[in-house]
């Protein structure tokens, strides 16, 4: 279904907590090199689906792909393998409470690559101000920062062993507008300049319209749109006129 | 793709040439972060003279973090050339975030000296923080008492069924076990002397004034202490006590009061059960080891054993209930916003609990006897 360059393929996925059915069907690929976001109302299970690519939940039925490797039925070294090449940033960043900030960046690249001591301290300053993050912050603790920072501390966390895709649960949730678009200019950059799949679940209208290539929208167990912002916006259903409806109230 | 293809990309390379454009330092290969090592390596083996061409035609692929290691190495005025349109951009991103950004500011470990201060602090700021919270937690009590539509009974049965009703199997369990091995430990002393029959006495005394009411706090602190604490420090996680301040409700009365007070009732009564319990203990044990039959045991229990150390080991149980409920709901409600604040607090109330009740075991003793009793 997808070409070679997919990077996620999600295979007709279907998702049932008891007799209630979240996905019934949902299939999509993303591919290399694009930020794609996947929206939908409140219970039409974007967390669940991410949580099922990143290999966290299991689907009840069908297949997910990601970076070639089936992520439900691949031995453990293959999936221990494709765990280090993409990286996941968690809504409050998850980040390891009785670490600093620069043990945090480092506790992936320490477990899993073998950089040499003299560069450890150079490559976290590095993943620090790729997350947009000044070296000061490096010997806070986690309960020391605010919100925002915090999720760029774990995006640091997220970037340090270099993935090529990197999943963020609502980025910009609980961020005032102007951290949220540097956020959002963050993310693009990470796409742009490092060539990075970012597969992101958000509700925020400013991102989707303004930086997001590609949008998925999950309605009732499938997907109801998937094409960029423009087709997106032009199609006719009742749910997605009124989602980005508040944006044309606001703006008229 | 297959699972590992790491494994099958060109390793990195460096070659350093000179041709018309003078010294070169051709890269060839894969630069990535899983080969920054031998990077590494290579990079530092070679002296670069200062006016150097990079060519990286023959580049398959360069990450940020090999780009790191590469522009920390190469001499300043460097040119490159053939270099692929998105490698430029990965080679300008990373220049841009390295240029002019000072050193992480260096780890600092405090002295031993620093540390003890730090900790003694701690500990005086800790010990006054309980006595604060005991005065209020008394005063509510006596405006309870005063008051007795102030008490929150929903909440306060809830937390007796689980401080008293849901402690009783474990609480009698325990118990009946410390009752057997005494009983058990004292008959094999008092066995060589043919002094079976004192063995009641023993277990009578002992049992009753010592070791079930000491037995039940230790169990009440790791259960119920604990509990307190991390109920309390995850409701101030998730801003609920702050809910219940800004409802115009007080944290004290409608959180604490019932816990202590639930706790206070139920502690004389689970120490009872301790009472009887060790005493069955002993008594099982008694018949098969010391030839005390069950009526004898009794009988003899009724002549050696004293109400006044019963009391004596019931009195004991408030004041033990007071000292746990205080430091697990106090530790609860201070404990900071962070997850693990919540387990240290935890683990913080089950030690200075079972510490200070066998401090105020050691007060009572000394004050008993005094009084003669």
């Amino acid at each position: 279904m997808a070409g070679d360059d997919a990077v996620i393929e999600v295979d007709r996925v279907v998702t049932r907590f008891g007799a209630q059915a979240v996905h019934d069907g949902v299939s999509f690929a993303v591919r290399r090199g694009t930020l794609v976001a996947l929206i939908g109302g409140s219970g039409t299970g974007k967390s669940v689906l991410l949580r099922e690519i990143i290999g966290l939940q299991r689907p009840t039925e069908g297949r997910i792909r990601l970076l070639g490797t089936d992520m439900w039925s691949s031995p453990p070294d293959a999936l221990e393998a494709v765990r280090r090449r993409f990286g996941m940033m968690f809504q409050d960043g998850a980040l390891f409470s009785s670490l600093t900030v620069a043990q945090n960046v480092a506790v992936p690249l320490i477990e899993h690559a073998s950089v040499p001591p003299g560069l450890l301290e150079p490559l976290i300053r590095l993943r620090l101000a790729q997350a947009g993050l000044g070296p000061e912050v490096a010997g806070k603790m986690p309960s020391e920062l605010s919100g925002g920072m915090r999720k760029r501390a774990a995006i640091a966390r997220a970037l340090a062993l270099e993935p090529e895709v990197l999943f963020l649960d609502e980025p910009t949730s609980g961020l005032d507008p102007t951290t949220a678009r540097g956020f959002d200019a963050l993310v693009r950059s990470l796409v742009d300049d490092l060539g990075i799949t970012v597969f992101l679940v958000t509700h925020d209208l400013d991102t989707l319209l303004t930086v997001v290539d590609r949008i998925i929208v999950l309605a009732r167990g499938k997907v109801l749109a998937d094409g960029p912002v423009r087709e997106i916006l032009a199609v006719d259903d009742p749910w997605i006129r009124s989602y980005f409806s508040v944006r044309a109230t606001v703006d008229s | 793709m297959n699972d590992a293809p790491r494994d099958t990309r060109p390793r990195a390379h460096l070659e350093r040439a000179s041709d018309a454009a003078g010294d070169v330092l051709r890269l060839t290969g894969s630069w990535r972060l899983a080969g920054l090592e031998a990077i590494d390596t290579e990079l530092r083996a070679l002296q670069l003279p200062a006016r150097l061409t990079v060519d990286a035609s023959q580049l398959a692929e360069l990450d940020s973090a090999a780009a790191l290691a590469l522009l920390s190495h190469l001499p300043p005025g460097v040119k490159w050339r053939g270099l692929a349109a998105n490698d430029t951009r990965i080679i300008e991103q990373v220049r841009s975030r390295i240029e002019g950004v000072p050193d992480l500011p260096p780890h600092r470990r405090e002295s031993a000296f620093e540390a003890i201060g730090r900790r003694a602090n701690g500990i005086a700021r800790m010990g006054h923080g309980h006595l604060a919270f005991l005065g209020a937690a008394v005063l509510g009590i006596v405006g309870t008492i005063l008051r007795p539509r102030r008490l929150r009974v929903r909440e306060l049965s809830a937390q007796f069924e689980q401080v008293c009703l849901n402690a009783i199997p474990v609480v009698a369990l325990v118990t009946l076990l410390i009752g057997v091995v005494v009983t058990y430990l004292l008959g094999l002393q008092a066995k060589q002397y043919g002094a079976n029959i004192f063995v009641v006495d023993g277990i009578g005394i002992g049992a009753t004034r010592e070791f079930a009411p000491i037995i039940v706090a230790i169990i009440v602190a790791g259960r119920s202490g604990a509990a307190f604490t991390a109920q309390l420090g995850s409701m101030r996680m998730t801003e609920e006590t702050d809910a219940i301040q800004t409802l115009g409700l007080s944290p004290l009365d409608v959180l604490v009061l019932p816990r202590v007070i639930a706790l206070m009732i139920a502690m004389p009564l689970l120490v009872f059960i301790g009472d009887v319990m060790s005493l069955l203990g002993g008594m099982l044990i008694a018949e098969p080891m010391l030839d005390i039959t069950p009526t004898t045991f009794l009988e003899r229990l009724r002549d050696a054993l004293d109400i006044k150390h019963v009391y004596v080991g019931l009195s004991k149980a408030p004041v033990f209930a007071l000292a746990i409920a205080v430091i697990g709901c106090h530790l609860g409600m201070t404990v900071e916003r962070d997850t693990r604040a919540v387990g240290m607090a935890t683990t913080s109330t089950v030690v200075q609990s079972i510490v200070s009740v066998i401090l105020l075991d050691a007060a009572f003793a000394i004050f008993y006897q005094e009084l003669g009793i």
